[in-house]
């Protein structure tokens, strides 16, 4: 039996006579240990999906099991590290993994409390950041914090909603690799959600894509077998990455209507039109100019 | 870069400001640390000299027009008028203090003033004779302006009521005429009406002129003569100075209270050494009585102190502790019943209406109301355990707490929890659902999730309405004293405008202004609060 499942989940928004089915008969098995990738379109229910695993929604029917149990409320095992960061503002970067730290730990007191913060701190590289609120952070730094936070609850399961999604390209890439590093250090179940397939090629063991809403569910995945540890700047070049890549992104565009518009191929015809002729034209520079030697060169177009 | 200590001192200076909220002297500290002195003259300009020009253009107005404008209760004060109100208020406020100084004062310091004292009367004696010279002298010439003035107007009255005279007189007598035709039958009663109508008609018209002219007389009668006024004003001034020094000898001499205290200790060894002297036992009683009853009250006048007169500065005092009560009251209401209406939608639900109708409701009815249900706690002030623990209390005896005070304090409470119940619960039931979730997947208790992540995260708003709360609180108060009989800056404006003195109404302007800077003070504070908690960076509204 899988570590992490979802059997057959139906969730919908609003009255019973005004109901968006938001998502409709998922299926998903994730086994220990592994690093998947949800990817998908923007509104097709992505951060509903990492709510129900993280047991912030109840599904209408249907079940979300964690090692065979249901999962009924959130807890800190199920670590859910949110789009928006949820930093609390008034406390400063080290008070909001305390927070998180003494909920989870609450015998951890003094010397040791303050080492099992700043080792998580640490992993993230935001130590000379601690005493700072996160007003005065930057969006990468947030995100870090954020992600110190979750990791420093020790969860069974990370659950990540979109975690870079807000971020520059090249915060990315270094915050990528921190995620990678510290799921090589330390394994554990890690589900992500992401709407770039380079990103989750890159990080993932298997990418499964979410349709497009009301009523999405998730498909068959793709396995991703590149061997790790992936480097980013020679993946670009291998054939393996750019089939899959190419395969991922061809299914999605499939299920997007607007992209598969975008898709077809049409043949426009050009307007017939003749280019002038610029060698015909009278070209007497003024008097006592010689003529600029452009001018003697031959410009033809059709004739 | 390293910050230079200039620097340093400059961006800690700019900080107060900005917590502070006066920003508006930002551009003169950074112009006097020199940085871009063009743009900072610019902003100085701009920012600080045009509004300051502005307020001199209204007091300029207020200058110009009050003048013009006569009441019955004298003219409109202008600006230099209700300085003069506000130094007088301060005077007499200092010269309390010097009297309850000398009531105490002993030994050779007590002789030693005593002297200056005495050598001052005398000066101001002779300053006064000048003075009183001097105005008699303006009197005259005032009289003798006056009758130049009045004496034609006077003349112009006499020959007119001279003439009313005969026009009546004519009048009657065409309306005995018209009476007589009337019984001869040769007229209809018509004419007669005609004729009584008409002599009323000559008295009202003879009246209207005659009284024109005497309204010009009283125009000219009440128009002010300037030396003449300010001669009065400093001979006042001199009188009321030689009536404080005259008391100020008084306190030095006879009823210094240790003048008062050395005799009564003599009479004190003098009736000892009478019980000592007794022969029979009934006389030892009835001395020994006697000495029980001095020792007594000499223990009283040791710690006597002079029972000082309202002054506007122990109204204000009064005034603040009132605010303070009522609105310390208001926060222990409304902060927990926020917090319990914003979690709970029942609680909200229940306390609405209650809320609606209560909310708009006068000070002035709340006042009332308290008055007769709070009045039922304390039917004999004088003698309530709880007013007599308050008076045994060294700084809050000295403002004499007493059930108009209470209720007072009540009233305000009653204004000032509104707007504080309304914002906390806004501000406990909007909280950012992302925290709630932090909460919810950090399984935080009840009380965890209250305290670390509900009340830090409504605390600016909650601040916002206590500003507001407290804002309130000082309009209502002053409206409060002015109608109960508690003694503060509402009191001290109602009494001036039952006074009717000449400075009542220039008295009334310098509350006016002293009720604004202190609300304008208290404002502040709770801005600087306010910015202390909040953590979203937000500025405040003025």
């Amino acid at each position: 039996m899988a570590y992490l499942e979802i059997k057959d989940v139906h969730l919908g928004f609003g009255t019973p006579d005004n109901r968006t089915e938001v998502l409709s008969g998922v299926n998903l098995s994730v086994e220990e240990n592994e690093f998947v990738a949800v990817v998908g379109f923007s509104g097709s229910g992505k951060s509903t999906l990492i709510a129900l695993l993280a047991g912030l929604l109840q599904p209408d029917s249907g079940e979300v099991m964690v090692a065979g149990q249901p999962v009924k409320e959130p807890s800190p095992r199920l670590g859910i590290m949110f789009q928006n960061y949820s930093l609390l503002p008034w406390l400063s970067v080290y008070e909001n993994v305390e927070l998180a730290v003494k909920q989870v730990f609450p015998d951890l007191r003094g010397s040791a409390l303050t080492d099992h913060v700043n080792r998580y701190l640490t992993m993230v590289n935001l130590l000379p950041a601690t005493a700072k609120k996160p007003g005065e952070l930057s969006g990468g730094m947030r995100q870090r914090a954020s992600l110190a936070r979750t990791l420093s609850m020790q969860p069974e399961i990370l659950l990540l909603d979109e975690p870079l999604s807000a971020l520059d390209a090249l915060t990315r890439g270094n915050i990528q690799d921190e995620i990678i590093r510290i799921w090589e250090q330390d394994r554990r179940t890690i589900v992500m959600i992401t709407n770039d397939v380079d990103e989750a090629v890159l990080m993932a063991d298997r990418i499964v894509p979410l349709t497009k809403g009301p009523r999405a569910t998730l498909d068959e995945g793709f396995e991703v077998g590149l061997a790790r540890p992936r480097n980013r700047t020679t993946l670009n070049t291998n054939p393996e990455f750019r089939q899959l890549r190419s395969q991922i992104s061809r299914y999605m565009r499939t299920l997007n209507d607007e992209s598969k518009q975008l898709n077809q191929q049409t043949i426009v015809d050009l307007p017939s039109t003749m280019p002038i002729d610029f060698s015909v034209l009278p070209n007497r520079p003024a008097k006592g100019r010689r003529r600029p030697p452009i001018f003697d060169r031959e410009t033809t177009f059709f004739k | 870069m390293a910050e230079t200590t200039a620097e340093k001192i400059k961006y800690r200076i700019l900080r107060f400001l900005d917590i502070t909220g006066f920003t508006v002297f930002d551009p003169m500290v950074r112009l006097a640390f020199g940085e871009e002195p063009k743009k900072q003259t610019e902003a100085i300009s701009k920012y600080f000299l045009i509004p300051i020009l502005f307020v001199m253009l209204c007091t300029g107005l207020w200058w110009v027009i009050a003048p013009k404008h006569k009441t019955k209760s004298g003219e409109v004060p202008t600006p230099d008028v209700v300085w003069r109100a506000a130094t007088i208020n301060d005077t007499f406020s200092s010269r309390e203090q010097i009297k309850a100084d000398d009531f105490i004062l002993s030994g050779s310091e007590r002789e030693a003033t005593l002297l200056a004292v005495t050598e001052l009367i005398a000066t101001r004696e002779a300053d006064l004779e000048i003075l009183n010279q001097a105005l008699a002298q303006h009197e005259a010439d005032y009289a003798q302006q006056l009758e130049q003035r009045i004496a034609p107007l006077k003349a112009k009255l006499a020959t007119l009521s001279g003439q009313n005279r005969e026009l009546r007189s004519v009048a009657k007598a065409a309306i005995t005429e018209a009476a007589a035709q009337f019984e001869a039958g040769q007229v209809a009663s018509e004419a007669v009406v005609a004729a009584v109508r008409n002599e009323r008609q000559v008295y009202a018209d003879g009246r209207a002129s005659e009284s024109l002219i005497k309204q010009a007389i009283e125009a000219i009668r009440s128009e002010k003569y300037k030396p003449m006024e300010s001669a009065r004003l400093s001979v006042n001034a001199v009188a009321n100075e030689l009536q404080f020094l005259n008391k100020r000898v008084d306190f030095l001499s006879d009823s210094n209270r240790s003048l008062k205290v050395a005799e009564a200790e003599q009479k004190l060894a003098a009736q000892k050494a009478e019980l000592a002297a007794a022969t029979t036992a009934k006389e030892a009683i009835s001395l020994a009585k006697r000495v029980v009853r001095s020792e007594d009250s000499l223990e009283r006048l040791s710690g006597q102190q002079y029972a000082s007169a309202m002054t506007v500065y122990k109204q204000i005092q009064r005034s603040l502790f009132t605010v303070f009560v009522g609105f310390i009251m208001a926060a222990l209401i409304a902060i927990p019943l926020g917090i319990l209406c914003g979690l709970s939608r029942i609680a909200m639900a229940c306390l609405t209406p209650i809320i609606s109708i209560f909310k708009p409701v006068s000070p002035v009815v709340w006042l009332l109301i308290f008055q007769i249900v709070v009045g039922a706690f304390f039917l004999d002030p004088d003698s309530h355990p709880l007013f007599l623990f308050f008076d045994s209390l060294p700084w809050l005896g000295a403002l004499g707490i007493n059930p108009a005070l209470i209720f007072s304090a009540c009233t305000v409470a009653m204004c000032a929890v509104w707007p504080a119940l309304v914002n906390t619960a806004l501000g406990v039931a909007s909280i950012d659902p992302d925290h709630v979730n932090v909460a919810r997947v950090l399984k935080l208790g009840f009380w965890d999730r209250l305290i670390k992540i509900i009340i830090p995260s409504a605390l600016p708003l909650v601040f916002a309405g206590l500003r507001i709360s407290l804002g309130v609180g000082w309009m209502v108060l002053i409206a409060a004293e002015a109608l109960s009989s508690s003694d503060g800056l509402g009191k001290f404006v109602w009494d001036e405008y039952q006074n009717g003195s000449s400075f009542s109404f220039a008295n009334i302007l310098y509350a006016c202004f002293v009720v604004g800077g202190i609300g304008f003070l208290l404002d502040r504070m709770m801005i600087i609060l306010q910015r202390f908690v909040s953590f979203d960076g937000g500025g405040t509204s003025l």
